[in-house]
C-alpha cells in the first residue's frame, strides 16, 4: 500500500478518482467531510436558522447525506432543523425493506422522519400501477410522481429547503442525457447546485462534487447502514445510453466527471433558441411546462382505463385530452346517473 | 438508487426514436415521385439518382449562403485531407465553379495538405502524395503542401508545390513534443490543436480569410461529446459550430458538416471519383476519450437513427457567453472566462486537491483546521490565466516551452 499523500505517515487504503491522491482512512474522513462543507459555505447552501428536508431513500447517496449533514451542521453550526422525507412508492420486495433502512436511519440520528406514499397521494401504489401497465414504461409513472411527491412532502413540512443526494456522477450523467436527447432546457439547469422550481422550497445537492465511488466508500468505512438492492420492476435500466458512456470514459480518466460538470457549467443556451417556459397546470397547480402537469395525465390515463395516456408525445396527449373532454361534456349531460359517468368531474382531485 | 424522472417532468424515452428496420415499402422517388428511386437515406428516404446528386448540391451551397460569409474573390483555403469527404468537396466546388449560372462559386478556393503520416513508410506516405495530386490536378486545383512535424509552433510555414521533402524523423520530431508520460487522450487534443494552428499560419501566408475543413455530422458530433467531457463546454459554438471565429483574422468554416458518410460516398460513386484512401488503424475504444466518443456516437446512431442530428442540432443552439469573456487561451484561442460568483467544478477539485496534500494538524479544532486550508486556498497563487481549462492540465513540460 502506498502512504498517505498527506504524509501523515499512515498506509492509504483508497486512490482518490477526483484528484488521485492516495489516503488513508483518518485523512479520507477529514478531507470528504471538508469538501461537502467547502461547497455548503462557498455556493451559501443554506441559511442559519433554517428548516432542511433531506430527501431520503435509504441507499448510499441519501444515507452518507444525511450522516454528513448532521455531522457537519453540529461540527460548524449551521443552526439547521434537519428532517428525514421519505416517498413510498408501493413497491413490495423493494421500497418496503428500504423503508426500514430510513427508519433505522432516523433513529440512529434523531431526525423525524416523514413518509408520503404514493397511494396517500394518488391512490396508486406502483404494484397497482405495473398491474395495469405492465413492465414497459413504468418508471415514467414512478418518476414523475417521485418528484411531485417530494415537492409536496417539503411544502407539508414547511422547510426552507429540499436536499438531494445526487452526487457528481449523477450530474455528469445528466448532462450528457439532456445532449444526447437534445433538451435544451434541462441542459441549462441541470448544473445549478440550488433550483428553484417556483413553490418557493429550493432544491439542493450538497453532494454535487462528490464521486460515487467516495461516497461507497465512506458509507463503506463509518460502516453506515444503507440499502442497496435495485428496484425490483427497473433492475439496471435507467438512463442506459448516459450511464453506460460516462462508465466508460471513467474507466479512460475519473476526472472526466468533473471536467464535464465544468461544461455543464459553463454551456449558454443561445438566446434565440426556444425552451419551455414554466407555468402552473391548471388541474392540481403544480408547476409544470405544460397547460396540465404530466403526474394528472398520467393520473387521468390510469383513472379512466387508458394508462398509456401519458406515454409519448405531449402535442398526442393534448389531442386525446380535448377529445375527451368534449365527449365527456355531452356524457354528463345526457347521463341521468352522474356517479356512473366517468368523465373528468369525477375524478378524485390530488391536492 | 433510481432517480428516474429527477428532471422536470420526465419524459424518459420518448425523445429518443429507435430505428425502424429498413422502413422503405418500395415506390418511386421521394423527390420527383417518377423515376425508380437507387437511394435510401435515414432509412426511410429513398432517391432517384438526380434528385439525390441535386439535394446535396444544395445542400452544400445553402449552408455556405446562408452564413453571408464569404464575397467574391475571397481566397478560401481547402484543407484536404484522405478519403471521401475532401473528395466529394472538391467536386462540389469543381462544379460551383464551373457554373455560369446566378449560382456560381465566386471565391478562389486554395488547396492546402498538411502532411501528417509520420506514422507510415515514406513508400506509403509518397503513394498518399501522387494520389492526392493527382485528383486534385484532375479537378483542376492546384495543391500546396505542407510538413506538420516541420511546422508545429512556428511562426513561418515552409508551403511547397508539386512535391514534399519527406523525413524518417518526422515521427521522432513530432514526439520530442510530448511528455513520455502524456496519455493519448491529451496527445490527441494536442495534435488537434497544433494542426488548426498550422492551418491558420498557412492560411495567413497565402492571404485566405477562410479555411474549409471537411468534417462530417458523425465528426461534428463526436468533437461536441469529447468537447463536454474535456471540459471544454465553453467552447463547442466555435469548435463544432459552422465557424470558427477564435481567430481575428481567418474564420474556419465546416460547410460538410450537415452531410453524413453514406451520402457523400455515394456522391463520389455516382460521380465515379475514387477517394484517397488510406487503410485505417485498428482502433482501441478505451485508450482516449476521442476513440470512444466516435465508437459510441457510431454505435448509438445504428440503432437511434436521429442520435447524430439531435447532437449537432443541440450544438447549433449553444452560443458563447460574450459577457463573461476574459481574455484568449494562448494554445487553442479559446474564450477563458472570468470567474463567475458561485462556486465551480474547477474550484472544487482544486480544493479536493490542496486537502488531499495537507497534513492535518490535530492539535486544533477541526473547523480551526478547515479555515486555516480555506485561507491557503484562497491566496495560493492564481495560476496564471494564460491558458484554459483545458489547455492548463494537458501538458506542463509543452506549456512552458510554447
Amino acid at each position: 500500500m502506498p502512504a498517505c499523500s498527506t504524509k501523515c505517515g499512515k498506509n492509504a487504503i483508497l486512490k482518490r478518482p477526483k484528484t488521485g491522491d492516495a489516503l488513508c482512512k483518518t485523512c479520507f474522513f477529514e478531507a470528504f467531510e471538508n469538501e461537502i462543507h467547502f461547497t455548503i459555505e462557498r455556493a451559501k447552501l443554506f441559511r442559519p436558522g433554517s428548516t432542511v428536508a433531506i430527501g431520503a431513500s435509504g441507499g448510499k447517496d441519501s444515507t452518507v447525506l444525511a450522516y454528513v449533514l448532521k455531522l457537519l451542521n453540529e461540527k460548524y453550526n449551521y443552526q439547521l432543523k434537519l428532517v428525514l422525507l421519505s416517498i413510498d412508492e408501493g413497491i413490495t420486495g423493494y421500497r418496503d425493506d428500504s423503508l426500514n433502512t430510513v427508519k433505522q436511519n432516523q433513529e440512529d440520528y434523531g431526525m423525524p422522519l416523514k413518509i408520503m406514499s404514493y397511494k396517500d397521494l394518488y391512490g396508486w401504489t406502483m404494484d397497482e400501477i405495473v398491474a395495469e401497465i405492465g413492465r414497459k414504461n413504468n418508471c415514467t409513472f414512478c418518476g414523475v410522481f417521485r418528484r411531485q411527491a417530494l415537492d409536496r412532502g417539503a411544502n407539508l413540512l414547511k422547510v426552507d429547503y429540499l436536499a438531494t443526494g445526487h452526487n457528481a456522477d449523477d450530474i455528469a450523467e445528466t448532462v450528457l442525457m439532456n445532449i444526447l436527447r437534445g433538451d435544451l432546457a434541462r441542459l441549462n439547469r441541470c448544473t445549478s447546485i440550488i433550483t428553484d422550481c417556483g413553490d418557493g422550497i429550493p432544491r439542493v445537492k450538497p453532494l454535487k462534487y462528490t464521486f460515487e465511488k467516495e461516497i461507497v466508500m465512506y458509507a463503506y468505512f463509518r460502516k453506515l447502514v444503507y440499502f442497496s438492492t435495485e428496484c425490483v420492476f427497473a433492475p439496471n435500466a435507467y438512463r442506459g445510453h448516459a450511464r453506460v458512456l460516462l462508465k466508460d470514459l471513467e474507466k479512460i480518466d475519473p476526472t472526466v466527471i468533473m471536467n464535464i460538470i465544468q461544461s455543464g457549467e459553463t454551456i449558454k443556451v443561445n438566446e434565440t433558441a426556444k425552451t419551455p417556459s414554466l407555468t402552473r397546470c391548471t388541474q392540481c397547480n403544480y408547476v409544470s411546462s405544460q397547460e396540465v402537469c404530466k403526474a394528472c395525465i398520467l393520473l387521468e390515463g390510469l383513472n379512466k382505463g387508458l394508462p398509456r395516456l401519458g406515454i409519448g408525445k405531449s402535442s398526442k396527449v393534448k389531442r386525446l385530452l380535448k377529445e375527451n373532454e368534449e365527449k365527456n361534456k355531452s356524457c354528463c349531460r345526457n347521463d341521468t346517473q352522474e356517479s356512473a359517468c366517468i368523465c373528468k368531474a369525477n375524478l378524485p382531485s390530488i391536492k | 438508487m433510481c432517480s428516474v424522472g429527477e428532471g422536470f417532468e420526465d419524459e424518459e424515452g420518448s425523445r429518443m426514436e429507435k430505428a425502424a428496420s429498413a422502413n422503405w415499402k418500395g415506390g418511386k422517388c421521394n423527390k420527383c415521385r417518377e423515376n425508380d428511386p437507387v437511394i435510401l437515406l435515414r432509412k426511410k428516404d429513398a432517391y432517384c439518382k438526380a434528385c439525390f446528386l441535386a439535394g446535396a448540391n444544395h445542400k452544400f451551397k445553402a449552408l455556405l449562403g446562408k452564413s453571408k460569409l464569404i464575397h467574391p474573390k475571397d481566397r478560401v483555403l481547402i484543407a484536404c485531407e484522405t478519403g471521401h469527404p475532401t473528395m466529394s468537396l472538391l467536386h462540389l466546388l469543381r462544379s460551383g465553379l464551373d457554373l455560369n449560372t446566378q449560382k456560381k462559386l465566386r471565391f478562389e478556393p486554395v488547396l492546402v495538405y498538411v502532411e501528417d503520416n509520420y506514422h507510415m513508410s515514406i513508400g506509403e506516405r509518397q503513394r498518399i502524395i501522387r494520389s492526392i495530386n493527382n485528383e486534385t490536378s484532375r479537378l483542376k486545383f492546384p495543391l500546396h503542401l505542407v510538413s506538420f512535424a516541420d511546422s508545429i509552433n512556428r511562426k513561418n510555414v515552409l508551403i511547397s508545390q508539386k512535391s514534399l521533402a519527406l523525413n524518417r524523423c518526422d515521427q521522432g520530431k513530432v514526439n520530442a513534443m510530448f511528455d513520455q508520460s502524456i496519455n493519448k487522450t491529451n496527445r490527441r487534443q494536442l495534435l488537434h490543436i497544433m494542426k488548426r494552428n498550422i492551418l491558420l499560419t498557412v492560411a495567413k501566408q497565402l492571404n485566405c480569410k477562410y479555411i474549409f475543413t471537411p468534417e462530417l455530422s458523425m465528426d461534428i458530433a463526436s468533437s461536441l461529446l469529447t468537447n463536454i467531457a474535456l471540459g471544454r463546454g465553453s467552447q463547442v459554438p466555435d469548435d463544432t459550430g459552422f465557424c470558427d471565429g477564435r481567430d481575428s483574422e481567418v474564420k474556419i468554416l465546416r460547410p460538410l458538416r450537415n452531410f453524413d458518410m453514406k451520402e457523400l460516398a455515394m456522391y463520389n460513386v455516382f460521380h465515379k471519383l475514387e477517394p484517397v484512401s488510406v487503410n485505417p488503424a485498428q482502433i482501441d475504444q478505451y485508450s482516449s476519450v476521442q476513440d470512444l466518443m466516435s465508437y459510441f456516437i457510431i454505435d448509438l446512431q445504428e440503432n437511434y437513427p436521429a442520435t447524430i442530428t439531435t447532437v449537432v442540432k443541440t450544438g447549433d443552439k449553444l452560443a458563447l457567453n460574450q459577457s463573461m469573456i476574459a481574455v484568449q487561451c494562448k494554445l487553442c484561442q479559446s474564450a477563458i472566462l472570468r470567474n463567475s460568483k458561485g462556486l465551480s467544478s474547477a474550484e472544487s477539485t482544486r480544493f479536493s486537491k490542496l486537502t488531499s496534500n495537507e497534513l492535518p494538524d490535530h492539535n486544533v479544532s477541526g473547523p480551526e483546521r478547515y479555515l486555516k486550508l480555506t485561507e491557503k486556498s484562497d491566496h495560493s497563487p492564481q495560476e496564471r490565466q494564460q491558458y484554459c481549462f483545458s489547455c492548463s492540465k494537458l501538458s506542463r513540460h509543452l506549456l512552458e516551452e510554447i
